[in-house]
């Protein structure tokens, strides 16, 4: 606030000086005045549209109906959940109104939800929506239906209130709500169907148009109702500044880092990480690098195959030279990291346990226990794509190192959609590919932690590590109980963790206030001239 | 009277190669199989041969066509591919022969049977040559067997034709008209005398049918929808190649060329045969 | 010469009939489950069976020809299971990038298939001819791909003439667009051309030959007279047939170009619906295609049956 400094000294042949001073003071505050406004707006501009590069076209536009990441990065402009990350990956509300009042044994969530909210369509949001939405998600998405099953009952109590009963202690439920792959946002009750043809949520976007290979658009929509707290993370207001948001498939990976560099993409997702240093330092666009940004990780067919016995997963895992695989993925070293522990020194969850079996590429001692394990020579099917190129190169490292080993191989290139569904028919693979992004919040991912995943891993130790960890609330305890899990991870072998690695994403230098999360969002984006 | 004993093939060959382009086709192309058939011999690594900290590097004594992106050395990849590509090439080519040649000849000769048999044909080649084989890869499933049968389909149409076309002209001749008054039995007629004096054509459009097999096979690799990837073929590395353009052109470069010269060598031999045809044969293609 | 027509009119039904019924086997025998992969990875058994049924992929498959073929004689050309659009509404959609592409590839090719072939026909046998006839060669020998490849590296990427990819923003000028096309229609062109020559320079050489070349040569014409009003004329007829040819080929050579570009083309769909498993998107693209090829030749022996005094019905 500018005050002018008005001196108070009333000797009488001051005044006329102090009158003076005064009025210049005032007159140099006054001018200042639009300068000083203009710096605590600081917002940027209003309006434009913006086309932001992707890996491809998502098969489905239905946030539940695929873990696939980029139907999230979408659909999250269109749809919110009931609560979110914050910058810090603290649960914080979105559509609740605050954090649930939780009974004193912890088995009731009663949830306030906003008022006021509109849907695209004009409605208002009541339980019923939100009823009706999570009892989808409980149905549709893998981690709803583990979600589901901890739950007794999950009823609306006034258009204003949902109360939620579990069986018994569940700490990640809020995490679960708020993680946006397999999404468990609240759709509006009647526009609810399956295939989900319109495409109404409260987000400060919506969905306009959907040219598949070409583009999905979505527009601002006038009538969000957004938070009031300041913008952290993915909480907090959130503001349409773009008229518009262009999702443009570009499979090719060269094409996406040529775009962004002559400008034609304002945003680009997933670099090659070679590509780094091509457009670091560039004037006109920003390489930004998350690190660490997601882990590659392999998943195991505990249920039938070779793979199905213990002895021969162990011996894949003694196999294999992660340190390789994770040059051939991502080049150089200051693109990823090669450790065993799934969660960073310094974080709650770091543990040591069980990593003296990982990254040791062994071949002999491998083979050893190949052929103690009896191994009939039936060749390993692993199925792999092209579509993320890293996943290929890790594949054919790996294929290389069980080859050492004395596994004999059987390498399946398809594309992305022939593999997610392949992977969900025992028969058909043995070792698939994937990755995921590094989450806080240790069951949010892999998907084999929770029940039904690719891998059908399921085994008395994981149901006790997992039920011990599930049920402890409190925060200091849960970091030891989850290097327990991480043990029988490494001793029953459902799934690896090859290491870890950064993410190259590129703005143009025009898009101003893009914050760096894992799934890139684009409100309170705006693009300066 | 009996049919001309002296083919023109040999004529062909003998007048084939005095002239110097064809001559430096056939060269190349001998080299090239050479160099396919001696591979393991003549390569300093193996083709599936990873050192991950050699990776992306320019071509230099140790490594004459330079690394890729999982260390393997590109020149012996190159060569490897050239197996592939021949073996695939000639497998294309015999096969579609084959069955060309059967169909061209019933079609040219039987005249009841000319068209229904022609209106397959004919149906087969309203479908461009790469669409078609995209679909049959994509039923029979990405596989070097696959993608072989697949041209093979694809071109067996064009030898049809082309055989077809000359036994028209053949089946008019004099000699074929005694030897049926003489009472010689039609499948001799069909496979020993007329066949013999449509060989050259048929050469020809073999050697055509090898070089578009070549690059076809490269396209199908390209697009994803060729052999696996997994297998050093030209098709499949510059695309796995191409992402990397722009830090190791090399990657792209090589295989390209080899691809070029392959195909080059092919053609040049192939026009050399049709130039030197009997004219009259010539006009029948 | 009606009956001419009408034969061949026949003549082109049964073919496209035999068309038909080829590309429906093809792709009806072809493994993967559309339904399945539309329905996301999260899909249920029954909802994935229940998209089937309205489908009629659950059918017989005799059932779906005979439904498949009846739907086709109406112009239905089914509706795209991955885009959840008509085909022909997403083939119409995709058919300008290609349509643009054809015709300039076509243009190009021409430009410097035509003379150059001439030239190397009149001057037959020395330096010129040689260097043409192996430009011709060497084209007929570069994978379009690469090319490609090697042109966007250069122009595009290095020197920044042109954009690298894409066919422009929704809503942008038609001259934008078209910048977006300089470069695959150069890569198309060029490597057609080399058809396109030594056709051209083929059939001048025959026509050059020929007795009433001679003739008009012997009554006192121009050299350039005799080339441009009686050889050319004459020549002109077989390249109009290569014209035919190079559709086909171009067709092709689009498919590949597309992908290196990454042009919102028919090519481009074909790929991806083969990759997708959307049998009706390739099934209608490969009819309309296989289609346009047949009328196009008809429409050519129509071009000779007016242009080729000599021919007659």
């Amino acid at each position: 606030m500018i005050r002018a400094a008005v001196p108070t000294d009333r000797s009488p042949g001051a005044r006329p000086l102090h009158a003076a001073l005064a009025a210049l003071l005032l007159a140099v505050a006054a001018a200042m005045l639009p300068y000083a406004s203009g710096i605590a707006l600081a917002a940027p501009a209003r309006g434009g549209a913006a086309n932001l590069a992707m890996i491809g076209e998502p098969q489905t536009l239905d946030p539940m109906a695929s873990t696939a990441d980029l139907v999230s990065i979408i659909m999250q402009h269109v749809y919110e959940p009931l609560y979110t990350f914050d910058g810090n990956w603290n649960v914080a509300p979105m559509l609740a109104e605050s954090l649930p009042a939780i009974s004193k044994d912890g088995l009731v969530y009663t949830i306030p939800l906003r008022k006021g909210v509109k849907f695209h369509d004009g409605k208002e949001m009541t339980s019923d929506d939100v009823v009706a939405s999570l009892k989808r998600w409980m149905e549709m998405a893998p981690r709803g239906k583990a979600v589901a099953k901890e739950i007794k009952s999950l009823e609306a109590r006034g258009p204003g209130t949902v109360v939620i009963t579990l069986n018994r202690p569940y700490a990640p439920l809020l995490a679960h709500f708020a993680l946006p792959s397999g999404f468990a946002v609240i759709m509006a009750k009647d526009s609810i169907a399956t295939p989900l043809t319109q495409f109404v949520g409260t987000g400060p976007y919506m969905f306009k148009e959907r040219k598949p290979d070409q583009y999905v658009q979505l527009v601002r929509f006038d009538g969000y109702s957004a938070r009031s707290e300041p913008p952290n993370g993915y909480a907090g207001k959130r503001e349409a500044l773009l008229d518009e948001l262009r999702f443009v498939p570009v499979p090719n990976a060269n094409t996406r880092v040529e775009g962004s560099l002559s400008g034609q993409y304002h945003f680009a997702d997933l670099l090659p990480v070679e590509s780094f240093s091509r457009v670091d330092g560039k004037p006109n666009v920003k390489a930004m690098l998350t690190a660490p940004f997601g882990f590659p990780y392999l998943v195991l067919n505990t249920k039938q195959g070779p793979l199905a016995n213990i002895a021969l997963r162990q011996a894949v895992q003694i196999a294999l030279n992660d340190a390789d695989m994770m040059a051939a993925g991502f080049g150089d070293p200051k693109f990823f990291s090669v450790e065993g522990n799934h969660y960073a020194k310094g974080t709650p969850f770091y543990s040591m346990a069980g990593t003296e079996n990982y990254g040791r590429g062994d071949a002999k001692k491998a083979a050893a226990m190949v052929a103690a394990a009896k191994y009939d020579g039936t060749p390993i099917k692993i199925l792999t794509s092209q579509a993320y190129e890293f996943h290929y190169r890790i594949a054919l490292v790996m294929a290389e190192n069980l080859k050492a080993a004395g596994f004999k191989v059987d390498m399946q290139v398809v594309d992305w959609a022939t593999l997610i569904q392949r992977r969900n028919e025992p028969p058909l693979w043995d070792i698939y590919i994937t990755h995921s992004a590094v989450l806080p919040e240790p069951t949010l991912t892999p998907p084999q932690l929770g029940d039904g995943a690719p891998g059908w891993w399921s085994s008395p130790a994981k149901k006790a590590a997992l039920d011990a960890f599930d049920a402890e609330t409190d925060s200091a305890k849960r970091g030891p109980l989850w290097g327990k899990v991480q043990e029988v991870v490494y001793t029953e072998v459902p799934y690896i963790r090859v290491g870890s690695f950064n993410s190259v994403t590129a703005r143009s230098a025009k898009l101003d206030g893009y914050v760096v999360m894992p799934y890139p969002f684009f409100w309170n984006t705006g693009l300066s001239k | 009277m009996r049919a001309p004993s002296r083919s023109p093939s040999a004529l062909l060959l003998r007048k084939l190669f005095r002239r110097r382009l064809v001559l430096a086709g056939a060269i190349v192309l001998v080299i090239i199989a050479l160099l396919a058939l001696f591979a393991p011999w003549v390569t300093p690594y193996e083709p599936t041969a990873m050192k991950i900290v050699d990776r992306m590097q320019s071509p230099r004594a140790s490594h004459w066509f330079g690394t890729d992106e999982l260390g393997r050395d590109v020149f012996s990849r190159v060569v490897f591919g050239a197996r592939y590509s021949l073996t695939i090439g000639a497998l294309v080519v015999l096969i579609s022969v084959t069955g060309g040649v059967l169909l061209g000849l019933v079609a040219g000769f039987f005249r009841r049977l000319d068209g229904p048999i022609m209106r397959v044909v004919d149906a087969m080649m309203s479908f461009p040559d790469i669409l078609l084989a995209i679909a049959l890869v994509a039923v029979l499933g990405a596989s070097m067997t696959n993608v072989i049968l697949a041209l093979a389909v694809v071109y067996t149409p064009r030898v049809a034709r082309v055989v077809r076309a000359s036994t028209l002209v053949v089946r008019e001749l004099l000699f074929i008209e005694a030897a049926r008054a003489l009472g010689v039995s039609t499948w001799r007629i069909l496979f020993v005398h007329i066949l013999q004096n449509i060989a050259s054509p048929i050469l020809v459009q073999a050697t055509f049918i090898f070089a578009y097999a070549v690059l076809a096979e490269a396209g199908l690799s390209f697009l994803g929808v060729g052999v696996p990837p997994e297998l050093p073929t030209w098709g499949t590395m510059i695309a796995s190649g191409q992402q990397f353009a722009h830090q190791a052109i090399w990657l792209v470069v090589f295989p390209g060329v080899a691809i070029i010269l392959a195909a080059l060598s092919l053609q040049m031999v192939g026009d050399g045969f049709r130039d030197l045809l009997d004219p009259k044969l010539r006009k029948a293609m | 010469m009606t009956r001419y027509l009408a034969s061949r009119f026949v003549g082109m039904l049964i073919v496209m009939a035999i068309v038909a019924t080829i590309v429906f086997f093809i792709t009806r025998l072809a493994p993967g489950d559309p339904a399945a992969i539309m329905l996301g990875d999260q899909a249920t058994a029954a909802d994935i069976a229940k998209l089937r049924a309205s489908y009629g992929l659950d059918k017989p498959l005799p059932v779906q020809f005979v439904y498949w073929l009846g739907e086709l004689v109406q112009g239905n050309l089914g509706q795209s299971i991955f885009l959840q659009r008509p085909v022909t509404q997403a083939l119409i959609e995709r058919a300008e990038p290609t349509l643009f592409l054809t015709l300039f590839s076509i243009i190009i090719a021409t430009a410097i298939g035509v003379p150059c072939g001439i030239i190397a026909a009149v001057w037959r046998g020395t330096a010129t001819d040689q260097v043409f006839s192996g430009f011709a060669m060497l084209g007929a020998s570069i994978p379009s791909f690469w090319f490609g490849l090697i042109l966007m590296q250069i122009f595009a990427v290095g020197l920044g003439w042109f954009p690298v990819a894409g066919y422009g923003d929704p809503g942008v000028p038609l001259g934008e667009r078209l910048h977006h096309l300089v470069l695959p229609s150069i890569v198309l062109g060029v490597v057609n051309s080399a058809l396109i020559l030594r056709f051209t320079r083929a059939s001048m050489l025959d026509v050059l030959g020929d007795d009433h070349i001679r003739t008009a040569r012997a009554k006192g014409l121009s050299e350039a007279q005799v080339i441009l009003h009686h050889a050319l004329r004459n020549a002109l007829i077989p390249v109009i047939t290569v014209l035919g040819l190079t559709f086909a080929l171009l067709i092709g050579g689009a498919i590949v170009t597309e992908t290196v570009f990454g042009l919102p083309g028919v090519g481009n769909l074909v790929v991806s619906a083969v990759l997708r498993r959307d049998y009706p998107v390739i099934q209608g693209a490969l009819l309309v295609i296989a289609g346009l090829y047949v009328l196009i030749n008809l429409a050519i022996d129509l071009l000779y049956l007016a242009v080729d005094p000599r021919v007659k019905y």
